[in-house]
């Protein structure tokens, strides 16, 4: 038992102090008494005993057990009293006033005089002139109406807006042209409360939504209720009328045309092949002999006669009528283009042979042109390998194995064209650079580049057939030079991403 | 010199000109975002997207012309009084004049939508082909719990559920509702006005949370133009079926949450009695059709046979009925056909169904309806009921003389017209899927079987022969998938013939040859071989068709290209979509049968 007011306070018996008593809790004794003695634990009396002591005396309901000393206290009558005092949130002590009534330091009554003694001001007698000119302007704005006290009265909302609805100027809505939104999407199966079961996704293809792009995910995902009262408010329902109206007012509108057509409808319609006969169906010779890809073939001018070059390094010379391998040229290179001079009187095979040019006789016609091209195909002196600093385009050496000339080029040529007449001829050599095409004349055994400056690669030459014109395609452009003036006559552009050959109408 | 240099006092040209970025338009129309935003709203100016983006791509362009269609508007005006107005009433409260400030918030400067409202929508039409966003909003905020102290005023709610009952009110009247849906985020009208689809949407009536992630500014600026033109676009249909606007209804009836049926009550004796001079014209008109009617029998026996569903006592109740029976000869057939729907049944709605959805659409199909409550017309014990609509696990009492359905079965009939037989939806079964009416079926790809069966029943009511529900609706399914498949099957068919042919040949020939029977079992030897020959050719004609396709689009530009592809995309993943659905369904019924056999 504690009380604040130190004359009544008795030490109490225990001398521990006030640490928590379950310091104790294990121990037979509860503290020290002051001539440090243990005070031993006593048994607080059961349950039973303390009711049959409350029966026994009256005066049961005062004692209380002291945890802190273990003894049993009685509190007296008066402490009683002040402990229910205090529980009904009194005052402990019955004679104290809490609320005193406030007695003033000052006395005024009867005193005679103000604590100033001034006189009375004149403007407390006389009515105010600003006020005055206040309420004048006030009662003038009554006047006129400027201020109104009185709520304004309701006008009714809602009228007819809209006459009758015909076709007049005044019907049409001004100025710029009206865009009007896009209704939003109706509902569809999957939308419903009790859609059907294959509406519903497995539980497996929501996990993988998470592993989706936002952008990607499905916004909603079908839920089946099995009854009405089952479903739920919607809880992006305020969310998604605000998406709308942000819509509404935020998108860009523009008029786009969409057509709902199929995807089939707007391809051409390609002729079937059935309309594009006839053309060769069955295979009516073969030509059988090359062990390797046939990478290029040429038919002589009279036309009984093929060659054909092959990757396996060899050119051979067919009878178009019989399929009769003629000659065979082992060349020991892949053979990358070859051409037959177009001149029935010389039958001269042009191929392009690694990286070099070989000039053949094909051993087909008379004796005559024979003897003829086997004197064409002689050069009487080889051009030097080195004459002066640069090393020339190219050399001019007899080949001695077939009997013809090999053209030694300075880097690799591609392609060869003949000319109509079958004296000049023309190679392309894509990197040469500013010697990238080359005009031969078989004749003189002479060869010369004209054409210094190309837009771009080279990719193929040829003669105009009928006029001295000369046409020269690189990746993008064909340059049309004349023959005689060495210069460029037109350009043309081919829209093409690459153009890889080029070939001219033989009427020109 | 830059590609875009205007030398010094030019005009600007071209798209330049003509649009305006939004902080610009700001600038221009000294305005703050805000009331820029509002006015957007308000005057339905929207962003349009130029041609070329002068100042760059991640902005907003407005019209140069729309933005001074802005600045001519008196609503500026009327928005910087109002601002102004704010500061004097703040100013008052600041320097504790109280009676100026009760003064002046006595009568703030107010702004009216009528003129803007007939500016964007010069003829009714116009109105009510841009009606849609309007009644979802209006609805959406009917909705909303009216509480003092949120962010939407109890006012704006209660007007807000006004407005849209005298809509949903005028459209159960004239039986102009078309098709509901119930949907997971609530339930879907259509309805057709003057020859307008108008689709809205009702969130189901449960308490909506307001959530923080929405501006309540922007919605409630267009919550307050919506809410004007719903109203001049209820007087306008009001005013078109002779009923006076706004309705004065029962305030008792007003009291018990059942607007929607005082309304019809309204609706049903309300003629003109504010304005003598039309209510003379209508009824020399009714006078008119009154004679023009008694002459044909039919008429009067209808009347007849109407009366007694009325109560007598109700004012104007045969007028109402001469007119309705006079309207008959004139109004389209699908109307009538609405209007008979649900003729002559009665409908008792328990406690636990969305009464107030119900108390639109069946009346909307000439249904009567009463509910579970105070000032219903009949009570539940009515021996005349047909139906009752319950969504409860078990019924407890049952009357023999009624059915007991789910509240689906009422949208179901609704969407395909037909009053279909209630045995799927008795009460405590779980109801078949719930098919959307909006879905154009055919071009979807995919039929959920529920549809095909409503399909039967609609077909089956048509020709007037009433099959058996199940062998009904497997015929027509079959026949519907027949159809559809008919184009792949014939092309199957004919490359079946083809080989058939080929093989018969063949016989021929051996026969011919005459092989005989060693030679052909060694030729059967063979045959495994063939059929891998077969596959290949297969393959080959498949290669080849994808050759001829590639050549023809090689053909074609290249912009045209991207179209084609852009499309072979989309209807790629229609087709995957699709094909995802039959996967589900076939999943399904595997384990659906799966558990009947363990059974």
């Amino acid at each position: 038992e504690e009380s604040d007011s130190s004359e009544d306070e008795v030490a109490p018996r225990n001398t521990v102090g006030n640490v928590p008593l379950q310091w104790y809790k294990d121990e037979e004794h509860i503290g020290y008494d002051i001539s440090a003695r243990k005070i031993k634990k006593r048994d607080r009396e059961g349950r039973i005993d303390s009711f049959l002591s409350s029966k026994d005396n009256d005066d049961d309901w005062l004692k209380i057990w002291d945890d802190y000393n273990a003894e049993e206290v009685k509190i007296t009558k008066e402490e009683a009293k002040i402990i229910s005092r205090m529980m009904k949130g009194k005052t402990p002590h019955a004679n104290v006033d809490p609320y005193p009534d406030y007695v003033d330091w000052f006395e005024y009554a009867d005193k005679g005089h103000p604590l100033s003694n001034a006189p009375e001001p004149k403007r407390r007698f006389v009515p105010s002139k600003w006020e005055q000119k206040k309420v004048v302007k006030l009662v003038r704005a009554i006047r006129k109406g400027w201020i109104k006290f009185d709520k304004p009265k309701d006008e009714p909302n809602y009228y007819l807006l809209w006459g009758d609805d015909t076709d007049t100027a005044d019907n049409k809505r001004q100025g710029l042209s009206y865009i009007p939104a896009p209704k939003p999407n109706l509902p569809g199966h999957e939308e419903s409360y009790n859609p059907s079961v294959e509406y519903i996704p497995t539980q497996e293809e929501i996990d993988n939504y998470q592993l989706m792009y936002e952008e990607d995910r499905p916004k909603f995902i079908p839920r089946r209720f099995e009854s009405l009262r089952s479903v739920p408010a919607y809880e992006k329902a305020l969310r998604e009328g605000f998406d709308r109206c942000l819509d509404l007012y935020l998108c860009p509108r523009t008029r786009k045309k969409r057509i709902n057509i199929d995807p089939e409808s707007l391809k051409p319609k390609l002729p079937s092949k059935k309309d594009l006969r006839p053309y060769p169906r069955t295979c009516y010779l073969e030509f059988k002999g090359h062990g390797g890809p046939v990478t290029s073939l040429s038919v002589e001018a009279t036309g009984q006669w093929i060659a054909s070059g092959s990757s396996d390094g060899t050119i051979r010379v067919w009878e178009v009528e019989t399929g009769r391998c003629l000659k065979v040229f082992n060349v020991g290179a892949d053979v990358h283009h070859i051409s037959w001079n177009p001149s029935p009187e010389r039958p001269i095979l042009a191929a392009i042979v690694g990286r070099d040019l070989l000039l053949l006789n094909a051993e087909v016609g008379d004796e005559e042109t024979q003897v003829r091209t086997k004197e064409l195909l002689h050069v009487g002196e080889p051009t030097p390998e080195d004459d002066g600093d640069k090393k020339p385009a190219v050399r001019w050496v007899n080949n001695d194995k077939f009997d013809g000339i090999t053209l030694i080029h300075h880097r690799a040529a591609s392609t060869v064209e003949w000319h109509s007449k079958g004296d000049y001829f023309t190679t392309v050599v894509p990197t040469g650079e500013s010697r990238a095409v080359l005009l031969h004349q078989l004749s003189k055994k002479h060869s010369h580049h004209p054409f210094r400056k190309l837009p771009g690669l080279p990719v193929a030459a040829v003669f105009h057939p009928t006029q001295k014109m000369f046409f020269v395609a690189t990746k993008k452009f064909v340059q049309v030079y004349d023959l005689q003036k060495a210069e460029v006559v037109k350009k043309l552009e081919s829209g093409l991403r690459e153009i890889s050959s080029i070939s001219i109408h033989p009427g020109g | 010199m830059p590609k875009h240099y205007r030398p010094a006092g030019k005009k600007k040209e071209g798209n330049a000109a003509k649009y305006i970025t939004r902080t610009k338009a700001v600038k221009y129309l000294q305005i703050s975002l805000a009331v820029f935003r509002k006015l957007c709203i308000l005057k339905g100016v929207f962003p349009r997207e130029p041609k070329k983006k002068v100042e760059g791509n991640h902005k907003t362009y407005y019209h140069m012309k729309d933005i001074a269609f802005l600045a001519h508007d008196p609503l500026i005006e009327k928005f910087r009084e109002i601002k102004v107005h704010r500061k004097k009433v703040k100013k008052a409260m600041a320097k504790k004049n109280r009676d100026l400030a009760d003064r002046l918030l006595n009568r703030p400067p107010t702004y009216k939508l009528d003129r803007l409202i007939i500016e964007r929508y010069p003829s009714f039409v116009d109105a009510l082909r841009d009606l849609d966003d309007c009644l979802t909003m209006v609805h959406l905020f009917a909705a909303l719990p009216a509480i003092e102290g949120e962010r939407v005023q109890v006012q704006r709610i209660h007007n807000c559920r006004r407005l849209s009952h005298e809509w949903q009110a005028y459209i159960s009247r004239t039986n102009s509702l078309r098709k509901t849906f119930i949907s997971v985020k609530g339930i879907y009208y259509q309805a057709e006005v003057q020859g307008q689809k108008i689709t809205w949407l009702t969130p189901h009536a449960l308490q909506q949370v307001l959530t923080d992630d929405v501006d309540f500014n922007v919605m409630l600026t267009f919550l307050e133009f919506y809410e004007t033109l719903l109203g001049f676009v209820n007087f306008k249909l009001y005013h078109s079926i002779n009923v006076n606007y706004p309705p004065i209804l029962d305030p008792r009836l007003e009291a018990l949450a059942a607007e929607l049926y005082a309304l019809s009550r309204y609706m049903s004796s309300g003629r003109l009695p504010g304005n003598p001079e039309s209510n003379g014209l209508i009824e020399d008109k009714e006078t008119e059709n009154n004679k023009e009617s008694s002459k044909t029998d039919e008429s009067e026996l209808r009347l007849a046979q109407l009366q007694h569903q009325l109560p007598a006592n109700e004012p104007g109740a045969l007028m109402h009925l001469v007119e309705e029976s006079t309207a008959d000869d004139t109004e389209e057939e699908s109307v009538k056909e609405c209007r008979t729907l649900f003729k002559d049944l009665k409908f008792y709605l328990s406690r636990e169904v969305p009464r107030e959805s119900l108390l639109f659409i069946i009346p909307a199909f000439g249904g009567t309806v009463s509910w579970e409550g105070e000032g219903s017309p009949f009570d539940e014990t009515d021996q005349d009921i047909t139906h009752q609509i319950v969504d409860r696990p078990t019924q407890s009492h049952v009357f023999l003389s009624r059915h007991y359905v789910q509240p689906q079965w009422i949208f179901d009939c609704v969407n395909i017209l037909k009053v279909i037989p209630t045995d799927d939806y008795i009460v405590g079964r779980v109801p078949p899927p719930h098919i959307s009416p909006f879905v154009d079926n055919d071009k979807e790809g995919h039929i959920p079987d529920y549809a095909v069966t409503l399909e039967g029943y609609k077909s089956a009511g048509q020709n007037q022969v009433m099959p058996l529900p199940g062998l009904g609706d497997e015929d027509l399914g079959n026949s519907i998938v027949e159809a559809k498949s008919e184009h792949n099957e014939f092309a199957k068919k004919k490359k079946e013939l083809e080989m058939q042919e080929k093989k018969y040949h063949e016989e021929l020939k051996m026969e011919i040859e005459g092989t005989t029977f060693s030679n052909l079992s060694n030729k059967k030897a063979d045959s495994a071989a063939d059929v891998a020959d077969e596959d290949e050719a297969q393959a080959a004609i498949d290669q080849a068709e994808k050759d001829a396709d590639d050549i023809a689009k090689s053909v074609v530009s290249r912009r045209k290209r991207g179209l084609i592809e852009a499309m072979q995309i989309s209807n790629d993943r229609k087709k995957s979509k699709v094909e995802l659905l039959k996967q589900r369904k076939k999943a399904a019924e595997s384990s659906a049968s799966a558990k009947a056999k363990r059974r």
